[in-house]
């Protein structure tokens, strides 16, 4: 059961309806039903897995107080029982993953861990209900692909309290959009030309080279809103993982942008402590503590060399930007006429070098990325046609709707016309609020059925629902 | 006489490049401009310098503002010989 399927959507109202009838002291235990209820549709033994892994972190958070020197162990523990599946997943049988494929591994084991960690430094005291723990972990709106949410935040919005539905409906409705009209209209000329990288040259590379980062951003940004919106409906904000991240005018601007739930946690987590025990190394220890975070982040994904590419090529990125970054606010404080100019070629420079790590983020193997990066220039002059081939081929009406989206996108989380059209409406006098609410749920609806109907036929897994 | 919040703030004013820096206790990194995840070690080390005193991880992870920070400083202090 994913996201856009018809079932989750039933799904989800049938939740929020039961939810909502549940007197309050009863409603972690309902959303826990509910999670396991959802996690078991995907493999019974795989939510055991999830159930015995829970109930060893719930004891071991209980018992800290007693023994400190459990939660690096278990934090270890942890991090090898994810890493086992990583690896196991590189071999051709698929060993131990082949068999059983935890659903959300790579989420639900952050959480685990952050919940282990955050109790030994004190930052949280051990949750005392095991019914509340249990409900953090599995909490399906978050469990197949986060946001990954800090234990604190979670259980200080328990027990999840009724909240305005529409405006968490329309955020769902902005998901699938984006999901539905933009990323998957996009997802066949990125694919055709990866799946052929070889035999291509010049303009269908540039093509991919533009058009898989825009893709990428409007499917995982729509399936947070999705997750989002989800948890609101049943009481439980969940962490913003963007903030218009092609704006960003640096590296570390960036980094700061995108996927802000899986970077905060590493830099929590991975990067503070590192920073902390090599803090009297200078430039060399902020070096290697940047290193080892970005090449995490990489390698969270996947343990493989197109992925430790990608992180290798941050961790260069945002080293020159951190040690050069006095010196460059520097320059600009004393030369102000260089300002605006600095600050667009910025975010022109940092546009390129992630489009350039997003290359590898892609390619299966370090190879394709080298030949996509490396052919962008050769016979780009007769190679017009063999874009319009690709294009011809893909549909030429799904690439333009999925270009209009992302246009539309853009321009939408610029301006935000939502925010001004809700401050325009809230002054107005009750009836007009309402008119305003009631089309705005009926526009939703509409939109909803038209792209499940839509998307029954093909429906495209979200690219961050394998990790 | 207790000093620990000038020279804080002293410290504050050097890293983050802003001599209009005034502290608070329920100041956090996002109400200063320049104060985030990769300079925030390089003023736990100023500091350190400052009072000579040592800090660990956990207590750096779990301070939440800077009014903790202040009071984390003056108990290291205190328990100076």
């Amino acid at each position: 059961m994913t996201f856009t399927e018809p079932l989750f959507l039933l799904y989800l109202v049938l939740c929020v309806v039961l939810n909502r009838l549940c007197p309050a002291r009863g409603r972690a235990a309902f959303l826990l039903l509910a999670s396991y209820a959802f996690y078991l549709t995907w493999s019974p033994p795989a939510a055991a897995i999830l159930a015995i892994l829970t109930l060893v972190t719930f004891a071991a958070g209980l018992a800290l107080a007693k023994a400190q020197a459990l939660a690096p162990v278990l934090a270890i523990l942890l991090t090898v029982y994810l890493m086992a599946f990583k690896v196991a997943l590189l071999t051709p049988s698929h060993g131990i993953a082949g068999l059983i494929m935890p659903l959300g591994i790579s989420y639900y084991s952050f959480k685990l861990i952050s919940y282990v960690l955050d109790v030994h430094w004190g930052k949280i005291p051990a949750e005392k209900s095991l019914l509340n723990f249990a409900a953090y972990i599995a909490f399906f709106p978050q469990i197949v692909a986060g946001p990954i949410q800090r234990p604190g935040d979670f259980f200080a919005q328990l027990p999840p309290k009724p909240v305005h539905l529409v405006n968490p409906i329309l955020r769902i409705a902005w998901g699938l959009v984006k999901k539905l009209m933009i990323a998957d209209n996009l997802a066949p000329a990125v694919n055709a030309i990866y799946g052929h990288l070889t035999s291509l040259h010049g303009a269908p590379l540039w093509a991919a080279f533009y058009l898989f980062p825009l893709q990428l951003y409007a499917d995982f940004s729509g399936l947070t809103d999705i997750a989002i919106g989800s948890g609101q409906l049943l009481g439980v904000t969940g962490p913003e993982n963007f903030d218009r991240p092609f704006t960003a005018s640096s590296i570390s601007g960036f980094w700061r942008r995108w996927h802000m739930s899986l970077t905060t946690w590493l830099v929590d987590y991975v990067f503070m402590p590192l920073r902390m025990a090599s803090r009297r190394a200078g430039a060399w220890g902020l070096s290697f503590s940047i290193a080892v975070n970005m090449v995490a982040i990489g390698l969270w994904h996947g343990l493989t060399g197109s992925y430790l590419a990608f992180g290798l090529l941050n961790a260069a990125y945002l080293i020159v930007d951190t040690l050069t970054n006095k010196r460059r606010a520097k320059f600009f404080k004393q030369n102000p006429a260089w300002d605006r100019a600095g600050s667009w070629l910025g975010w022109l420079l940092t546009f390129h070098l992630i489009f350039i790590a997003e290359v590898f983020f892609r390619s299966p193997h370090v190879s394709d990325a080298l030949w996509l990066l490396g052919h962008l220039a050769s016979g780009l002059a007769g190679s017009g046609e063999l874009l319009r081939q690709v294009v011809e081929e893909t549909g030429r009406h799904a690439l333009a709707i999925g270009l209009v989206g992302y246009l539309i996108l853009e321009l939408g989380e610029r301006f935000r016309p939502d925010l001004w059209l809700r401050e325009l409406y809230s002054a107005g006098p009750r009836w007009l609020r309402w008119s305003f609410y009631s089309s705005g749920v009926m526009a939703s609806i509409l939109a909803l059925a038209l792209f499940l109907v839509h998307a029954a036929g093909k429906r495209a897994p979200f690219l961050y629902e394998i990790f | 006489m207790n000093d620990t919040k000038e020279r804080i703030q002293i410290v504050f004013r050097d890293i983050f490049d802003d001599d209009s820096i005034v502290l608070r206790d329920d100041m956090t990194a996002a109400d200063v401009e320049n104060w985030d995840s990769l300079n925030h070690i390089d003023m736990i080390v100023a500091i350190e310098s400052e009072f000579k005193i040592r800090f660990t991880t956990a207590e750096v992870t779990s301070l939440k503002n800077v009014g903790e920070l202040m009071a984390l400083v003056d108990k290291k202090r205190a328990a100076k010989p």
